[in-house]
């Protein structure tokens, strides 16, 4: 029983269907949208569909049980194969064939083998010499009527792929360590205000930190042509109300906290921005101020109560607007400034006649002006702390090596006999490899040449 | 139109050239059309050496200097670049010039498609903030390498398959001017193992980069688990050969369905919600 489940663990077979599957689960999670994507985008699917995928855990795949589980066959798969094999690899590596085989030189093509009208001693001398310069060690084996050589050369690349399936396990690890120890959070601060709890992603709730992040300004640049430059907060990271680090935080360069890293993942604006308005009465300069939603002042010489009740950034796609209301001792009026109230007016001829809400003079004798609303951001900053990620990198980089030794190397091994034939020397080359037979041919080849250069 | 966009799209003709000459030969079996068609070829992959360069040049002057590998229309260019640079050094290296018939129009393709295609925007654009890294050089460089020998080892696995409707002493010029099976097969192993090597190089820098721009090195977006896919497939490949000794026929296949994930990596994606969308 032990048996069949050993070599049902270790099939190729398992290795190609677990492959196999993986990458069509892998498929659907990019067809079906994920929980953390956020959307409720699936909502079209039906009740009883929605019903059935979250059973199976199909928004979450990917963090699902038996996605898990898959991940976790594959690697017991990698584990038992590369047991399996690797006793057989460890005796190629150690073991040194005896010399005085003939194997290896039955049915050698008759290319291989070379003569020479030279005496058997002087062969022998530069053949040892040649074979030493390419090979770091040479074994040699005289018996009465012939010598042997044995060379052999890149033994490691037996072990190059365990370097590999080795790293691909440290990387899950990682993985593992990662998502077992670390955490992902997300919040958004408003300028100005600061926080010590954060939403946690997938694992959902909320997490208290040991340190209080400010959001002091955040701020987006644009390009000419209008598109994103740059989004940056500007965070002070605070114990006991005494700031430890500030500093700018744009989208590729995180800042790292008590080991958590900050993220600038988002923004958005929110009310409570000011409203930057000129008051203008007749043609002088007239008076600027900044004022928030709610707040009010007074234009003396009317005894009016200037009241901003509404701040819009997009007012019925017109652009920024305020909504004023005007109380004096005689009267009441609301109306609304437009920043862009002349290409409005001049869109709609006869505007103020029909809506005279819409007219910003409508407060005689002043005239408002909105130049502009400075908004007020927040930033929306995602959190992660992920001890396995050196690990992952350790195992990213063996990957590598790992590739460099399996692919780009080769374990070759050479037998040179040199015997005499009808009065010559004759020097018979073989050479076998585990891979790369194509670099092996050439080898040998160049190998025989230089033999028919120095000798013949 | 500015003069980078000018040069590469007279590009795509000079490799439209190219791939037909490469056919020519292959069809008519006289060797003259070949020296003609690599000649064209590398004359075509130095215009546009030039023109990629002129055009990092052109988006300093902008003010907005960046790498031309920065959206669809700089990455389709690059493809070609890759697919060219790489044939070319094949051609040298195995002293042959069958593969352009399979290879070459793949270029042509590509460049025809950032050229001429209205959904493909060809103006140079500033970074956007997510871009502004040093990763995007690394990480857009060793895909697309690993892109180009995937689309070498198709156009062999093309090849082979084609080379096995004919008998083995087959009379029509264009079957018998194909290379043996066996140099087909070893040829498609070696581009696979290019690809496979850069396609992980690609998978790793563009893990770096994902840890220092959206703060996890992997978060499974589409292009992420495609990538991965891709890579899942031609790992089979490359085990059922070393373990199972496959050669031949079933590499030739494999080699084509890994190229179709390699194209839906690379295009397919762009339907799918994500993050990697400016490619």
């Amino acid at each position: 029983m032990k048996k069949i489940i050993l070599s049902f663990l270790s099939s190729l077979k398992l290795t190609i269907t677990l492959l196999i599957i993986i990458a069509v689960a892998s498929i659907l999670g990019t067809i079906i949208p994920q929980q953390y994507e956020g959307g409720e985008s699936f909502r079209h699917l039906g009740p009883g569909l929605v019903k059935a995928f979250n059973s199976l855990q199909l928004f979450d795949m990917y963090h699902s049980v038996w996605f898990i589980i898959l991940m976790g066959l594959l690697s017991l798969n990698l584990i038992v194969c590369s047991l399996n094999r690797f006793p057989t690899s460890w005796k190629l590596f150690r073991k040194k064939p005896s010399l005085d085989r003939s194997k290896p030189f039955e049915n050698l093509p008759p290319d291989r083998v070379l003569l020479i009208e030279k005496n058997r001693n002087e062969v022998i001398d530069s053949v040892e010499n040649l074979l030493t310069r390419k090979y770091k060690r040479i074994r040699r084996k005289d018996t009465a009527s012939t010598t042997f050589f044995y060379g052999e050369k890149g033994a490691y690349s037996n072990f190059g792929v365990y370097v590999i399936h080795l790293s691909i396990l440290i990387i899950i690890a990682g993985a593992i360590i990662g998502s077992l120890l670390g955490f992902n959070a997300f919040v958004n601060i408003a300028e100005g205000e600061s926080t010590s709890t954060v939403h946690l992603g997938r694992q959902k709730g909320i997490k208290k930190l040991d340190f209080t992040v400010r959001c002091d300004k955040f701020s987006i640049a644009y390009y000419d042509n209008g598109m994103p430059k740059e989004y940056r907060s500007n965070l002070s990271f605070l114990k006991n109300n005494n700031v430890i680090l500030q500093g700018p935080l744009l989208v590729n360069h995180p800042i790292t906290f008590n080991g958590i890293r900050f993220y600038q993942a988002s923004y958005g604006s929110i009310p409570g921005g000011q409203a930057n308005i000129t008051v203008k009465k007749g043609n002088d300069e007239g008076t600027t101020i900044k004022i928030k939603q709610k707040d009010s002042f007074f234009l003396k010489e009317k005894d009016a109560k200037v009241k901003i009740l509404r701040i819009e950034e997009n007012l019925m796609s017109m652009g920024p607007a305020v909504l004023i209301s005007i109380q004096t001792p005689e009267s009441n009026m609301r109306f609304w400034v437009f920043k862009n109230i002349e290409k409005i007016r001049d869109s709609i001829p006869g505007l103020f006649k029909k809506v005279p809400k819409f007219n910003p003079g409508l407060f005689k004798p002043y005239y408002f002006k909105l130049n502009r609303i400075e908004s007020k951001y927040y930033t929306g900053l995602q959190l992660s702390h992920d001890p396995g990620v050196s690990i992952v990198a350790i195992g990213s980089f063996f990957i590598i090596t790992g590739f460099f030794i399996t692919f780009f190397s080769s374990h070759k091994r050479l037998w040179v006999r040199v015997d005499e034939k009808e009065g010559k020397s004759r020097i018979s080359v073989a050479a076998t490899s585990n891979k790369d037979p194509v670099g092996l041919k050439r080898e040998t080849e160049h190998l025989l040449s230089h033999f028919k250069n120095e000798l013949g | 139109m500015i003069i980078n966009t000018t040069i590469l799209s007279w590009v795509t003709f000079i490799y439209f050239g190219s791939a037909i000459f490469y056919i020519f030969r292959m069809v008519t079996g006289k060797e003259f059309f070949g020296p003609l068609a690599s000649f064209i070829a590398l004359a075509g992959l130095i215009a546009q050496t030039f023109g990629l360069i002129l055009r990092w040049f052109e988006s300093y002057k902008m003010g907005i200097g960046h790498a031309p590998l920065s959206n669809l229309y700089e990455s389709l260019i690059f493809f070609a670049w890759t697919i060219v640079l790489l044939y070319l050094i094949v051609e040298w290296r195995i002293k042959s010039r069958n593969l352009g018939a399979f290879v070459i129009p793949f270029a042509f393709l590509s460049m025809a498609f950032a050229s001429f295609s209205p959904n493909v925007n060809s103006r140079i654009q500033p970074l956007i903030p997510a871009l502004q890294s040093n990763w995007l050089i690394s990480h857009v460089i060793t895909c697309f390498f690993g892109y180009a020998a995937f689309t070498i080892a198709c156009g062999l696995g093309f090849m082979y398959l084609l080379k096995g409707l004919g008998k083995d002493e087959d009379s029509r010029p264009f079957l018998r001017f194909l290379p043996g099976r066996e140099i087909l097969d070893e040829l498609t192993y070696h581009s696979i193992v290019i690809g496979f090597i850069f396609l992980t190089l690609g998978i790793i820098t563009g893990s770096v980069w994902a840890y220092s721009a959206w703060g996890s090195y992997w978060s499974w977006d589409p292009k992420e688990t495609w990538s991965l896919v891709t890579w899942f497939i031609y790992a089979a490949m490359l085990h059922s050969r070393f373990v199972r000794g496959w050669r031949g026929k079933r590499m030739a296949i494999m080699s084509l369905i890994g190229f179709a994930s390699v194209l839906f990596t690379y295009f397919g994606v762009n339907y799918l919600p994500g993050l990697h969308s400016y490619f």
